[in-house]
């Protein structure tokens, strides 16, 4: 619905990845006082809101992220951190990370906030399993406090595991250690250290006031936050944006500029900046995909830059094959790579690896050693409607290299079924958006994750395995210096690009919508501090960010 | 008596397979209500991890056993009438959920059916009546024109033009933002003021169905001898067209009523769908897209002993409309 990929906005969004935060752009300069009332298109009411300021559930409602606040938040866009309840960070070793807690800070019930919340939290999501839903005690072992430090010791040597660690929200010892069933507490009565608190509660709306407590309540302009419920159909919601009820909102909008910006030219601004990537997957367990020259033939097939405007109406371009989202990422881009990893569509070029792969032309069509058409049933859920665009044009482009390719367009619970079993000849699937290279990789693909068809994986579900990627990914994982960091991603990305697990295509945007009526200092491009998503972290920093006009 | 008591007997028989049918239909959807919460964060722009979907799996508490024991639990639910809490709704229980929504389906589509049944039954003993005059030509052909609009579709042109272009009515929802439910006056003209454009919307695009059918019963009932000779007599127009003619065409129209009635529990999916109302119609939408199975099981429970009960009364109230059925 929300972030990279998809049109409608059909559901309530669950707690998505909060892979968010500050960039190191510079604190904007706030006025101090402030005031006044901040209104965000809200949580999708189904139709009316739930009650459930629980952090933890996956269903509570947006307006959480304001009430509890994690240690650091890393940015979606580049991955630096932004610090709230830990004033710093280190690993001592690649095995153990020392946070240190700020101090001075008080819960919203006036109880001081020590490091023991911080080592009951994690304690928590050990007992509850069901609120580990970012699998922190698969990679620690144990978590201690001593004076204002906080030690989480790993299993396995696992840096960039840091911002899974740095995103936990952080729950009050006193109150949280007496709750029955954390993992399905509504938590009506949240109390938090954040920079709201919940005012008051109706199915159709929610509003937050301000925390005048709050460690940093400087830099939080907005007295009142207001969180309206959103219709469960999109063209309801792109009519409420663009008729100006909301300071902060996300939709995906046909033509913005007319249908948006002008409607308002003043206040009205949009950014769509990348949030993730959106890529061809092929089974490697089948041929002629397990074919690198088969694969490197279908990229060069493709004219991205096509898909892309069919896609997601040219407001992003094609994906570089290097595995990381430009420009997010550009500091970790390997120079070697040519053109940016920007691969152009080369018909030639595409016929020359398919004839290494055993394929050639033969009547228009493409023919293997033997002697039948190569064809490709290519899964997405149906309605996802920029893939399916995408997947449209891909079907075509692919023709005219004499592959012949269908769609099959089930509900997301059928395509998520096959992808994992491994099932599948080729799906349009999402990559990336972490704003961390090790954990786009990682994820994609560690043969850790390569389960045998028919065993269900989440990750890595086109069952990629290649001794090169492990080891880079193992030296990554340990690596605490900058510079053995940037060879390992070099070699990450070279190897994306030379072997092509993915067919990665294009960019997914994330739709921010603002108004500059009654605040200022939304992100932009040329403020890129954080993604424009109004449904995860990002609230925090973005809250921290603007100022009144 | 003996035609009561069968009526009674394939009640309870249809009853049984609907029920078990609810059971069944739900589970033979692909992909298990794990993965449909597993994509509403995919389609958020997430890429879905491992540790996610166990997380979530243990969150839903999905059943594991064998579908026998899962029909046993589901029986045993029914008859004590308890039906747990939903996946969507995990902080109130199923009845709950469906208390809350009840209301704004019977008081909108069922409101909007009974009008619509009214004057459209009147439009079309008019039409019959005044059968190839202008009048039938333009009532005819005004419901044909109205037929032929989609409900949604309808609903969208309403309010685009209503609430968008000219914000008459309010885009969206059953009530405003920030109201809370509760019977003061105040509240209920906000929800008759959010009302307007839906039940506008279900009436226009219903009323079409009872002037056609009435209007042809009429023209048939017409040709009966016992109107020609009511007419022969001398009665007045009215009580020709209203007693003689129009209570024998009116029987089929029951029958049509009575399921209508019933099926306004399912509420209209698209209609609530459009405008973002928060009754039965919207929650049956999200239990199937959530696979919300105990959501789905008492919806659909609810949907079908409703209509059989529907059906059931028309079988009873027949008995005395119509004297031959008491011979059968």
């Amino acid at each position: 619905m929300r972030r990279a990929f998809d049109f409608r906005m059909t559901t309530l969004s669950l707690a998505a990845v909060c892979l968010v935060g500050m960039a190191a752009c510079g604190t904007s300069p706030n006025t101090g006082g402030g005031g006044g009332t901040l209104t965000i298109q809200g949580d999708a009411g189904n139709p009316t809101l739930v009650e459930n300021f629980n952090p933890f559930a996956g269903s509570q409602l947006h307006g959480t992220f304001l009430i509890y606040e994690p240690l650091q938040i890393p940015s979606p866009v580049d991955g630096s951190y932004t610090s709230f309840l830990a004033t710093g960070s280190k690993f001592t070793d690649p095995k153990t990370l020392v946070y240190t807690i700020r101090q001075g800070v008080k819960w919203s019930d006036g109880k001081d906030f020590t490091p023991a919340d911080v080592v009951f939290t994690f304690n928590l999501l050990k007992k509850n399993a069901a609120l580990d839903t970012k699998g922190v005690w698969q990679q620690i072992t144990g978590v201690s406090a001593s004076g204002n430090d906080v030690t989480i010791n790993f299993s396995a040597a696992n840096v960039p595991f840091a911002l899974s660690i740095a995103q936990t929200p952080i729950v009050p010892q006193h109150l949280w250690s007496s709750m029955a069933d954390p993992a399905k507490d509504p938590n009506t009565h949240p109390v938090g250290t954040g920079p709201f608190m919940l005012d008051s509660f109706a199915p159709t709306q929610y509003s937050l006031k301000k925390n005048s407590s709050y460690w940093q309540a400087d830099k939080v302009a907005p007295s009142e936050v207001l969180f309206p419920a959103q219709a469960s159909n999109q063209s309801t919601n792109q009519l409420d944006v663009v008729s100006g009820k909301f300071d902060w909102s996300y939709n995906f909008l046909p033509d913005v500029k007319t249908t948006f910006v002008n409607r308002d030219p003043a206040h009205n601004q949009y950014w769509f900046p990348p949030g993730g990537t959106i890529g061809l997957y092929l089974n490697l367990t089948k041929a002629p995909y397990s074919d690198v020259n088969f694969r490197k033939g279908l990229s060069m097939s493709l004219n991205r830059t096509t898909i892309a405007t069919k896609a997601v109406n040219g407001y992003l371009d094609q994906a570089s094959m290097s595995g990381l989202i430009l420009p997010n990422l550009k500091k970790w881009l390997d120079p070697s790579l040519p053109n940016q990893g920007l691969v152009a569509q080369d018909p030639s070029g595409a016929q020359a690896a398919f004839a290494q792969a055993g394929y050639t032309m033969q009547g228009g069509k493409l023919v293997g050693r033997n002697g039948k058409q190569a064809t490709m049933t290519i899964v997405m859920p149906g309605n996802f409607s920029d893939w399916v665009a995408a997947a449209k044009e891909v079907v075509q482009e692919v023709a005219a290299v004499g592959i012949a390719a269908t769609l099959d367009l089930p509900q997301y619970a059928q395509y998520s079924q096959g992808i994992q079993a491994g099932t599948f000849d080729a799906a349009i699937g999402g990559y990336g958006g972490s704003g961390d290279p090790y954990t786009d990789f990682s994820l994609a693909l560690s043969s850790t994750f390569a389960a045998p068809v028919n065993t269900p994986s989440a990750n890595n579900f086109e069952r990629f395995k290649d001794p090169a990627v492990d080891q880079a990914l193992t030296t990554l994982a340990s690596a605490t210096d900058s510079s053995a960091q940037t060879q390992a991603t070099y070699a990450l990305e070279q190897e994306m690009y030379n072997k092509v697990p993915i067919v990665l295509m294009y960019y997914g945007g994330s739709w921010g919508l603002f108004s500059t009526a009654h605040f200022t200092g939304w992100p932009s491009a040329s403020n890129p501090y954080t993604l424009p998503t109004n449904y995860n972290n990002s609230l925090l920093t973005v809250v921290t960010h603007i100022t009144k006009k | 008596m003996r035609y009561v008591g069968r009526k009674a007997a394939l009640f309870v028989i249809t009853l049984w397979g609907a029920i078990t049918l609810n059971f069944l239909l739900p589970r033979l959807m692909p992909g298990s209500p794990v993965d449909a919460a597993l994509g509403k964060l995919a389609s958020s722009g997430v890429v879905i991890t491992n540790a996610q979907r166990q997380a979530v799996e243990i969150q839903l508490g999905v059943p594991h056993g064998s579908l026998v024991s899962q029909y046993g639990q589901y029986l045993n639910s029914i008859v004590h009438l308890n039906f747990g809490s939903s996946y969507s709704f995990p902080s109130e229980t199923v009845a709950q959920t469906i208390g809350k929504a009840a209301p704004w389906t019977l008081a909108l589509i069922g409101v909007t059916t009974i009008v619509a049944f009214i004057i459209g039954t009147l439009l079309g003993v008019y039409a019959g009546w005044r059968r190839g005059k202008t009048a039938d030509t333009t009532v005819t052909l005004g419901a044909t024109f109205f037929a032929a609009f989609p409900p949604f579709w309808l609903g969208l042109l309403l309010l685009f033009v209503f609430a968008f272009k000219y914000s008459v009515f309010p885009i969206k929802g059953g009530y405003s933002p920030g109201a809370t439910p509760g019977l003061s006056p105040s509240f209920l003209a906000d929800a008759v003021y959010h009302s307007i454009i839906p039940a506008v919307t279900l009436a226009v695009t219903t009323l079409s169905g009872w002037v056609f059918g009435m209007r042809n019963n009429m023209i048939n009932t017409l040709g009966e001898d016992y109107v020609t000779f009511a007419e022969a007599n001398g009665l007045r127009t009215r009580t020709v067209a209203l007693l003689y003619a129009a209570r024998n065409a009116l029987l089929p129209n029951v029958t049509a009523f009575g399921l209508s009635l019933g099926a306004v529990v399912g509420g209209s999916v698209l209609v609530e769908g459009v405008f973002s109302y928060p009754g039965l119609g919207n929650l049956l939408y999200i239990a199937v897209s959530n696979h919300d199975f105990p959501l789905m099981q008492a919806l659909f429970l609810v949907i079908t002993v409703s209509m059989l009960v529907a059906i059931f009364i028309v079988d009873l109230i027949y008995v005395r409309l119509d004297p031959r059925v008491r011979q059968a």
